[in-house]
């Protein structure tokens, strides 16, 4: 189907593509809102502070400390990151993969969600690290018996995946016809591929602590830990969608006017799945927990939060989840994601950060400059994924490349 | 129009109870038949004065600040970015002091040196654990793999390195004995072959009258390390870790890492194998669609 | 050592009843979270009514092609059923399309001023039959510079609705960003096909066989549907300008 009508005008490409059509005054104006004064505050203290800890070190800018080697740069930022970015994957294996085309509408903004998590969470690696100029040794000295060296290729070649994937959005707003037929055409050899690394690095990440059986939690410590990693990731793929779809379709509505996705019939559907997933990996962690002969620890303060993980933040989305999809109440599904994706956040910071040196009565407390650096990578994610939605065809489509149904 | 749930499951059911049976298989090395030759440290509490010779030699080996006469031993002290040895000290039988020293424990099987991505800490075949900041890139894994708390981070450094004994690998390549052991007067500390060492440590624990713990620290801790202690009072009151497996750390990962190799080879297949039964479903309901 | 291995058997209990628990509530769980009514998540370009309208069955079918209401080529539309057309002279007309007349029958017609600046999603004009009219939305940005006092003064003109009902004519400088959001050529039929069958969903079931058959949708079609105080919320939704709507 071609687009018949030439509707242009005589404006430049950067003015239509980039400013959206507005001359430079008219586009600067348009910025001036209470959200972006929100970011720019958020990113005028956190982009000196990143430039400040690679001047000044680690030592001035975190708390990390010999105990604690690990801290929020890796316990959040890396890896609740690389786990909540994992809606690329999950939806798009279930579009491209299971043939479910129901959930085409979300497919591509998950990927960008993807794509810019793992981007962040890269930034925020090469912020932790002590010596980030040498992290291209990875790729001349294998050390291959790490599990980190496992993470550390397969996040490489996954974010070179979603990169590609990426670029298909890309060239239907460049125009460019003949890249984005190749690049259509690897869609479903790159959708594979995404699945097989991430199902390596996102259980790979689980397998790092292997190596601390006497410093981690024996709640959270299992031989099995990679599994729990790589099912809670698929949770995390499916609330991330249910959340970032109800938010992107309300906030760029305008994108979507005549075009009937109907986000909620999308969030129950994903509300189903989110039940089914979430009931199995509530189970697997009890599993977990008698496997390494670890009931008696439910009863202290550590099980305690334990059981608030997975109990209040796995087992009661689930059951909201089911609830929710059953009767059809997007609201309750969208309640249900909020609160996984807590647990899931909450389980990679116990993993890596909370319950980690167990029994060290002095515990790691962030910096405020940590803090502040992990939030400034958020919102630089958020503010990528607006002004990348406002103007490719992530959430609206090009009607110049039409979507097959 | 999808593919059945029940297929689904079916394919992914097969195919996840295969990984998992893989990995769950985490193969143990069982007591492999450790290098006779291997260098080895045995240090017996029961003859350390606590007169810190080690850690002056130490420091002065490594180029490290000259260790505080004044510190005070019976206050837990561990290693540090400059300092690569501490002593001890804990109350022995009859209020008599005893001394525990405390270094890199140059593990058969060393987790820091499985953890390192880029084999910035490798084991020599010769032995020792060694660190090439060369090669590092700060990421720090090696402190959160080692059991007995080892490596430590210069944080404080724009360009940090790891930092920790390094069994005088040079001195040893030249066929000296590491600093410490060269320098202890009172024979707490003997150099050696691991195998003889190991020998060594039973004879003196098993001599008529001993009062030495039936245990040898390091034998079989993690694998066993190259450093073996003996002593007359528990391990764990001179500040050693204790508690940990006597699995070598390498065996811990080995099931986890086993596995995706088969994930590289099983996804595929049963991935294209899922499109594909689900495109012929699409295919075939379009057909009764369109003829019905 | 002996603890260590008795030990084993009481975990393997537990492991392999909460095994056998967990299949035992999988069940119900399973037929729990299946159950409720099916739904169609994604019916593009077909309408905004609520999947509950909708009979429970997997679409694979094509659309149906009722032909009720027209779109010429060289048109772009608005899915508020307004249509934008690039003249030759650089500006760009603007109207409401045949749906649109044919669903309101207007007898009255409201313009913009020459000058005023119109934005793209948000009322422009508005149709009315004399008791009540409803606004739609221009489907470009841009200045107006020529109105259509003809149809103001007959708006039976409205009539043809791509020719002599043209409504105003705008100055628009994002048009390339603008058209974006507009149907053009086959998805346009598209979607008017899918407003038709919309229509066609909500008159009772015998006026929907009637039309089914082929038979030409009535002039004024939403007083028919919503009855003379009805029909103006009927519009406001087909238009995308609901009261409340910014």
């Amino acid at each position: 189907m071609a687009n018949g009508i030439a509707l242009t005008g005589n404006s430049s490409f950067f003015r239509e593509k980039v400013l959206l059509g507005m001359g430079w005054g008219e586009y600067l104006r348009s910025l001036l809102t209470p959200a972006n004064a929100v970011a720019a505050v958020i990113l005028a203290v956190g982009i000196p502070l990143l430039a400040y800890r690679f001047a000044a070190g680690l030592g001035a800018t975190t708390a990390l400390s010999q105990a604690y080697p690990w801290g929020i740069w890796i316990g959040f930022d890396m890896m609740t990151g690389i786990v909540l970015a994992a809606g690329g994957f999950t939806i798009g294996a279930s579009v491209q993969l299971l043939g479910l085309k129901d959930f085409h509408g979300i497919e591509r903004s998950a990927i960008l969600t993807a794509f810019l998590g793992y981007v962040m969470a890269v930034i925020g690696l090469l912020a932790d690290l002590g010596r980030p100029w040498n992290i291209v040794q990875a790729v001349f000295s294998f050390g291959s018996a790490s599990p980190l060296f496992e993470v550390a290729w397969c996040v490489m070649c996954y974010t070179t995946v979603l990169l590609l994937e990426f670029t298909v959005p890309f060239f239907e707003w460049l125009g460019w016809r003949k890249l984005h037929a190749v690049l259509k055409k690897m869609l479903i050899a790159l959708t594979v591929l995404s699945v097989v690394f991430s199902t390596m690095h996102q259980s790979a990440l689980g397998s790092l602590f292997l190596l601390a059986p006497t410093k981690l939690h024996p709640l959270w410590y299992s031989p099995f830990i990679f599994i729990f990693f790589f099912i809670s990731a698929i949770l995390a793929g499916i609330s991330m969608a249910v959340i970032e779809s109800s938010i992107s379709h309300k906030v760029f509505a305008r994108q979507l006017v005549g075009k009937h996705v109907d986000v909620d019939a999308l969030v129950c559907g994903l509300g189903k799945a989110g039940a089914v997933v979430a009931f199995a990996y509530f189970f697997i962690k009890l599993q977990g927990v008698i496997d390494g002969h670890a009931w008696g620890h439910l009863a202290t303060g550590w099980g305690a939060l334990f059981l608030v993980e997975t109990v209040g933040l796995v087992l009661v989305p689930s059951l909201l989840f089911a609830w929710g999809a059953r009767h059809r109440e997007p609201r309750a599904v969208k309640v249900a994601a909020v609160l996984a994706v807590g647990g899931i956040i909450l389980n990679r910071l116990n993993v890596a950060v909370i319950a980690m040196n167990w029994t060290n009565p002095i515990r790691y407390v962030p910096s405020w400059m940590e803090v502040w650096v992990s939030l400034t990578l958020v919102t630089l994610g958020v503010v990528a994924f607006r002004w990348i939605v406002n103007r490719m065809p992530i959430i609206r489509e090009d009607s110049a490349f039409p979507q097959e149904h | 129009m999808r593919l059945t749930r029940r297929a689904f499951f079916k394919v992914a059911g097969v195919t996840a109870g295969t990984g998992i049976a893989v990995a769950a298989s985490a193969r143990s090395a069982g007591p492999a038949p450790v290098d006779p030759g291997l260098p080895g440290v045995l240090v017996d509490a029961t003859r350390c004065t606590g007169c810190r010779a080690c850690e002056a030699a130490c420091a002065e080996a490594n180029k490290n600040p000259a260790p505080d006469a004044a510190a005070d031993m019976s206050v837990r002290r561990d290693t540090s970015q400059h300092v690569f040895t501490v002593i001890n000290q804990a109350e022995g039988p009859a209020g008599a002091p005893r001394f525990g020293k405390k270094q890199c424990m140059h593990c058969l099987a060393p987790a820091c040196a499985s953890a390192c991505p880029v084999r910035a800490m490798d084991k020599l075949p010769t032995g020792p654990v060694v660190y090439d900041p060369g090669k590092c890139m700060g990421c720090r894994y090696c402190m959160v793999a080692c059991a007995f708390d080892v490596p430590k981070y210069e944080y404080e450094r724009a360009a940090p390195r790891v930092r920790k004994c390094n069994f005088c690998s040079e001195r040893q390549a030249a066929g000296l004995a590491p600093a410490c052991t060269s320098v202890c007067p009172s024979g707490a500390l003997t150099f050696g072959k691991r195998e003889a060492l190991l020998e060594e440590a039973k004879r003196r624990i098993y001599a008529d009258g001993s009062t030495y713990v039936r245990h040898v620290y390091g034998e079989h801790e993690v694998g066993g390390t190259s450093w073996l202690y003996i002593s007359d009072i528990p391990f764990e009151k001179m500040a050693l870790n204790t508690g940990m497996p006597e699995r070598p750390y390498t065996d811990l990962v080995a099931g986890a890492l086993g596995v995706p190799p088969f994930i590289m080879t099983l996804w595929p297949p049963l991935l294209m194998g899922l499109y594909t039964f689900s495109k012929r479903r699409d295919e075939v309901d379009e057909k009764e669609v369109h003829h019905g | 050592m002996t603890s260590d291995f008795l030990a084993i058997y009481p975990a393997k209990l537990m492991e392999y009843g909460l095994a056998i628990t967990y299949l035992l509530l999988f069940i119900p769980m399973w037929r729990y979270v299946q159950g409720g009514q099916k739904v169609l998540a994604v019916q593009p370009v077909q309408g905004r009514h609520d999947a509950e309208r909708w009979p429970a069955v997997a679409v694979a079918a094509p659309w149906p092609s009722l032909g009720w209401f027209q779109v010429p080529a060289g048109v772009a539309l608005h899915p508020g059923h307004t249509w934008a057309r690039l003249e030759a002279d650089g500006l760009v007309s603007v109207g409401v399309d045949d749906f649109a007349q044919r669903l309101v029958a207007p007898s009255t017609v409201e313009l913009p001023q020459t000058g005023a600046v119109v934005t793209q999603g948000e009322a422009a004009v508005a149709i009315g039959d004399g008791r009540h009219s409803v606004p739609l939305v221009s489907p470009v940005n841009g200045t107006v510079v020529a109105v259509n006092r003809a149809v103001a003064e007959d708006p039976n003109l409205l009539q043809n609705a791509y020719g002599t009902g043209w409504l105003f004519k705008v100055k628009a400088p994002r048009l390339e960003a603008d058209q974006r959001q507009l149907l053009h050529a086959q998805a346009a039929r598209h979607f008017l096909d899918g407003e038709a069958e919309a229509l066609a969903m909500r008159a009772s079931p015998e006026v929907g066989q009637v039309l089914q058959d082929g038979g030409a949708p009535v002039h004024g079609l939403a007083r028919v549907l919503a009855g003379d105080d009805g029909w103006e919320a009927l519009a406001r939704e087909f238009f995308h300008t609901e009261k409340g709507t910014p």
